[in-house]
């Protein structure tokens, strides 16, 4: 298996095959609450790809170089990361309210809903804590394949959220029994759509 | 146990804590952002209900939008007159005095009043029954009372009892508007709060005709017309309406209406919830 190959495996793995929405049912609640127009899940995708990747870089030092060497990662790590995200998202948040006040008011609301998003968590820990359940297998990433799996996670999650609310979009105009509008309907269509993406399992061998 | 691992863990915990800590607070004192105080106040002022009449998605970037110029200060329609004045106060310029209005639904029939063409047994939709031959009602103008507009209110002042009649809630509505379009039958108006004396029926068929389908409709006597001593209130195509601005709300044209279709809304009186007495039927 060729280094190129393997890369995208991981990439396809995390982005389609394992999906963190729709196969692994992580992260539900931006997928109903964000999802009511392509416009908002576009900004929560982009906000998601953002600090998703900036969590996984910044976890990756801090469990290399601060809690492996002290021999505490193993059930330190949950505490560690969530605080690390934390601060990440408020950084991130004050940084562009000064820098860029039209991206701010874009991604603004969405912000503080990552910070408790447990997709960010679970891609972090996934990527970053050697031995831990990823694409079904222990496995151990290098940082450009932890980087690399984190941005699939995230694009996945884009995609699928987008996905959704071009349907729910669709849902809006359609004649559908009034006892079924709403939130009742969208469950129906997750599910209808997590069946499709079950389809992926076992694509390329993974 | 080893103690040594549990000092380990500490520190770098609250290490980590306080490094972020610090990055976070010189970041904040690095790219602070100078905000106007006045967007808080002015967001105080306003309703806070996020109804959307004012063209803004919720009440905060309307404050944002009056306190940079974008928007005047009376830009808050749910608000009025009273919330103009204020958030003027907070600007520092004089407001011009907008009129406070109320959503009036006009129809009094219930399913009491009003003679059926047919059972309905749809969905609860107003817009669903029109769509099946007009609906239950056998008047053309009339309520369906199926709750469309109250769905559309965003502060639930729109009340449907058992006996499907309409009532508004002075108290609670602030006259945004949003249930005015949400009726397919169009029988939603906005009217001077500050009015008492209504005409409630959009009915404009012949007298006869108008009678047989409703027993509270207006037929187009013309009694209340003859009665009115400032000329406010006009029979215009077989249906009696009121002219805002000249009504003087003595009520004579309540006493002479046969059909009782013209009521004065008295502010104690409206909201039902506070009312110890029925209340009269106000749409």
């Amino acid at each position: 298996m060729s280094e190129a190959y393997r890369y995208f495996l991981i990439f396809i793995g995390a982005l389609i095959v394992y999906n963190i929405l729709l196969v692994r049912f992580i992260a539900l609640c931006p997928f109903f609450g964000v999802s009511t127009s392509v416009e908002t899940s576009i900004g929560m995708a982009m906000s998601v790809l953002f600090v998703m990747t900036m969590a996984t870089t910044v976890c990756w030092v801090a469990w290399n170089y601060i809690l492996e060497p002290l021999g505490v990662g193993e059930f330190l790590y949950i505490p560690t990361f969530i605080l690390i995200i934390a601060s990440l998202v408020q950084f991130v948040e004050v940084v562009l309210k000064k820098v860029s006040p039209p991206l701010y008011r874009a991604m603004g609301i969405y912000l503080p809903l990552i910070t408790t998003n447990c997709a960010v968590l679970a891609a972090a820990t996934e990527a970053v804590k050697p031995g831990f359940l990823k694409l079904n297998v222990p496995y151990n990433f290098t940082f450009p394949e932890a980087l690399v799996y984190t941005i699939g996670v995230a694009i996945g999650f884009g995609l699928v959220i987008v996905i959704f609310a071009c349907i729910r979009e669709r849902l809006e105009t359609s004649p559908i029994p009034h006892a079924f509008r709403g939130a009742p309907i969208a469950f129906i269509c997750a599910a209808l759509l997590s069946l499709a993406f079950m389809g992926f399992s076992t694509l390329l061998g993974l | 146990m080893e103690w040594s691992i549990v000092w380990k863990a500490a520190i770098a915990l609250s290490g980590l804590g306080l490094l972020f800590g610090g990055l976070l607070a010189i970041a904040a004192a690095k790219f602070k952002v100078e905000t106007d105080p006045r967007v808080d106040e002015v967001l105080e002022v306003l309703g806070g209900s996020n109804c959307g009449a004012c063209g803004y998605p919720n009440c905060e970037r309307a404050a944002e939008a009056i306190v940079s110029g974008e928007a005047p200060v009376d830009a808050c329609l749910s608000g009025g007159g009273d919330v103009a004045e204020k958030v003027a106060k907070i600007m520092g310029v004089e407001a011009g005095v907008r009129e406070r209005k109320i959503a009036l639904v006009h129809c009094k029939g219930g399913l009491a009043e009003s003679v059926p063409k047919a059972i309905y047994h749809g969905i609860d939709s107003c817009l669903a029954a029109v769509k099946i031959a007009g609906g239950g009602k056998a008047c053309p103008y009339g309520c369906l009372g199926l709750g469309t507009c109250k769905d559309a209110c965003p502060v639930n002042a729109i009340i449907i009892d058992e006996d499907r009649r309409r009532w508004v809630d002075r108290d609670k509505c602030t006259g945004c508007g949003l249930c005015v379009e949400k009726c397919p039958r169009g029988l939603i108006e906005l009217v001077p709060r500050k009015q008492e004396v209504l005409v409630v029926c959009k009915n404009i068929e012949k007298g006869a005709k108008a009678r047989r389908v409703c027993k509270v409709c207006c037929n187009g006597c013309k009694k209340c017309e003859k009665v009115c001593e400032v000329d406010a209130i006009k029979v215009v195509d077989n249906l009696a309406r009121i002219d805002y601005e000249k009504c003087n709300q003595c009520g004579k044209c309540i006493e002479v209406c046969p059909n009782q279709v013209i009521v004065r809304v008295v502010p104690a009186w409206t909201s039902r919830r506070k009312a110890k007495e029925p209340s009269p039927a106000i749409p």
